[in-house]
């Protein structure tokens, strides 16, 4: 290139400023004075030389002729593009074209330096290995003496790193964007100054506080204050926050018409570089209805505890009269019962001789009545102390327990000949005294029922099923009809005539209910002639 | 009551059927024994301590038992047994409660106050009956009383 036309290309670059006084004048008009002298020129170019020695070191630099095609490229040019200079030489920008301008990019470019103007933009180009970098681009055209471009000099600054910070950034604050507008959608938002002032609230603050922005932005949070909370709840939590930390827990408020709302809320401290607040945000959601229905559920709770202790009161109000009634029954029914049942017996004593035979069975039969009155009454009272009684828990050996009843009921009909097996009977924990009583029950029933049968048999199991114990009676006596099993552990219900089975029907009864007292089941199977088969459990925990 | 002839048993019953089938059952036992019914506490107080319609009663012929109901008019049976137990002299009278109550808490509260004994009245008749007997024989025979006034 020529040396008197690089000092005019520094200059437009803006570089070299200290040449510019002593070379303001156009090169013509040297031209037209005196010749520079060799001394000048020999340094004018030592001049030109460094200043080019430094451009290189800083900016990657391309010459190219009026068509475009490139003349010089400087180390740092090859270096980017990947490119040797003897590859770059000769070629247009195409070879480094990557095909992210539209055509009308570059088109705008030709127009601007064609005309002479000076181009400046930033262009992605490809470089030899396929990869991309971005240039912050500066061509400057130097026209001939008639004003045309007789070469293009573009001056480059690689700027692929800050191009690749800038999309990051772009894509984060879009994320951001995004988190926010579904923030704002789900919470209620505020941000406040170190000193509590609002900067700024999403809508749901307006809409929940009924304020408008305008009147929100510049208070403190006084404006909402219900004065539900202590001050002491507003220090801790002033506290808390200006020394950084988090702060959650529920606040009521009060809105601009008076209401109140409650908001379970987290405030963050956003710090600075010393570590001090430099702004809190408040992100707070609306439990109002949370809190109604707590409300409600303690509300209903309490009523449930004061109907349950009437209830209470009620049912012990209900057993004493219950207690009382019985307490008059066994002492009141049973001296006229005691009187019937005396003097019949003392007229067939005394003046039995004196009667046929038949009114001898009438004065019996009336005897036999009061004496199954009495019965009724004894076992009508036990049934019903049955459920006033408490349950004593203890470890049970049914083993002795079974043993112990069957001798007592054997010793009752010395002479009867009956066959009774005791298996391995599993222990059980439950009231002593009742669980007696069950087992005397169904035992007694198992030798009454084979009363018939000569060969009399009664085997007493346990065994384990699906995790409960059950125990078994069974018998080889009359049995029943199973179709009237439901009625078998009714309240005096019988399946079976007073005077083939004696009994008041109370039996069974008592054994349910001590059954179910204990949380357990009773059942029975039978068969008309062919016996039956009682079988219970007890569970585990005791049913009042 | 022939004076100077003391009273073998002082029954103490509201109900004129027990009191005579009661009577009855000890006369079987005992064809002569001399009873004394007392239809209310009142009566029995009056007795045993010379008082009232028995103020002229001489005092020392106490009866040997004392068979005692719980249920009675005017003064109830646990007062009359508290009286009883509590005197210095007529304490060493055996009492036995005969009574339908199968109480714990009567039984309880009877042997608390000194009742020496505790019979349920059966209903049925010829228990009934056996049981008097049993109380009439073991008391009045078997069982060796104190001295009246020990």
């Amino acid at each position: 290139m020529g040396a008197a036309q690089v000092p005019v290309a520094l200059i437009d670059h803006g570089l070299g400023s200290t040449l510019k006084p002593s070379h303001s004048q156009p090169c013509a008009s040297l031209v037209g004075d005196l010749m520079p002298t060799e001394r000048q020129l020999k340094e004018s170019l030592r001049e030109v030389g460094d200043l080019k020695a430094a451009l290189d070191e800083h900016a990657i630099v391309a010459t190219t002729d009026p068509q475009g095609r490139i003349t010089y490229v400087n180390d740092r040019f090859c270096a980017i593009s990947r490119y040797a200079r003897e590859e770059l030489i000769g070629q247009d920008h195409r070879i480094i074209n990557s095909g992210h301008h539209p055509s009308g990019f570059f088109k705008a470019l030709w127009k601007t330096i064609a005309a002479g103007k000076v181009w400046r933009g930033e262009i992605r180009n490809r470089a030899k290995d396929g990869s991309f970098y971005w240039v912050d681009t500066t061509i400057v055209p130097f026209l001939d003496d008639e004003g045309r471009p007789r070469q293009y000099v573009a001056i480059r600054a690689d700027i692929t790193v800050r191009k690749r910070a800038e999309e990051n950034l772009r894509t984060s604050l879009t994320e951001i964007g995004d988190l926010k507008r579904a923030l704002d959608e789900h919470a209620i938002v505020a941000i406040t100054d170190p000193q509590g002032r609002i900067t700024d609230v999403n809508d749901k603050f307006c809409a929940i506080s009924k304020f408008t922005r305008e009147e929100l932005i510049g208070q403190d949070h006084r404006i909402i204050n219900s004065g539900h909370h202590p001050p002491e709840f507003f220090q801790t939590l002033w506290r808390t926050i200006s020394r950084g930390k988090v702060w959650h827990g529920e606040i009521r408020n009060r809105a601009k018409d008076g209401s109140f709302y409650w908001v379970d809320t987290t405030i963050v401290p956003f710090l600075d570089e010393t570590g001090r607040p430099r702004q809190y945000v408040a992100i707070r959601a609306d439990t109002t209805e949370r809190k109604r229905v707590e409300e409600e559920i303690r509300e209903l709770n309490a009523q449930l505890e004061q109907r349950v202790a009437r209830r209470t009161v009620d049912l012990e109000a209900a057993n004493r009269e219950l207690e009382a009634f019985s307490y008059s029954v066994s002492h009141d029914l049973r001296s006229p019962l005691r009187t019937l049942n005396g003097f019949s017996q003392a007229v067939l004593e005394d003046y039995g001789s004196l009667l046929p035979a038949e009114g001898q069975r009438y004065l019996q039969t009336i005897r036999t009545a009061a004496q199954r009155m009495g019965d009724l009454i004894d076992d009508l009272l036990a049934l019903s102390r049955l459920s006033r009684q408490p349950i004593k828990r203890q470890v049970i050996d049914n083993g002795a327990l079974v043993r112990a009843v069957v001798e007592e009921l054997r010793a009752l009909e010395p002479g009867r000949v009956i066959g009774v097996e005791i298996s391995n009977l599993a222990e059980a924990v439950g009231d002593f005294g009742l669980i007696r009583q069950v087992w005397m029950n169904l035992i007694s029933n198992a030798f009454k029922y084979t009363g018939r049968n000569p060969m009399a048999r009664v085997e007493i199991s346990s065994k384990f099923h699906q995790g409960e114990c059950v125990y078994c009676i069974r018998d080889n006596g009359t049995g029943f009809d199973m179709r009237y099993v439901g009625k078998l552990f009714g309240v005096f219900q019988r399946l079976h005539r007073v005077e083939e089975f004696p009994g008041t029907g109370v039996g069974l009864a008592i054994v349910q209910r001590i059954v179910h007292r204990h949380g357990g089941r009773v059942w029975a199977e039978g068969a008309v002639g062919e016996g039956a088969t009682f079988s219970f459990t007890l569970g585990a925990e005791e049913v009042p | 009551m022939t004076p100077g002839a003391g009273l073998d048993i002082l029954l103490v019953e509201d109900n004129a059927d027990d009191a005579e089938l009661v009577v009855r059952a000890l006369r079987r036992g005992r064809p002569t024994a001399r009873i004394k019914v007392a239809a209310d506490g009142v009566e029995a107080l009056d007795y045993v301590f010379s008082e009232g319609e028995y103020r002229d009663r001489s005092p020392g012929e106490m009866p040997r038992l004392i068979l005692l109901d719980l249920k009675l008019p005017r003064v109830d049976g646990l007062e009359v047994l508290k009286r009883i137990k509590s005197d210095a002299v007529a304490h060493t009278i055996p009492v036995v409660m005969l009574t339908s109550s199968r109480e714990q808490r009567d039984i309880d509260e009877t042997y608390r106050l000194g009742a020496n004994s505790y019979v349920v009245k059966p209903v049925n008749y010829e228990r009934f009956t056996a049981a008097v007997q049993e109380v009439g024989a073991y008391w009045l025979a078997l069982n060796q009383g104190r001295r009246a006034g020990d």
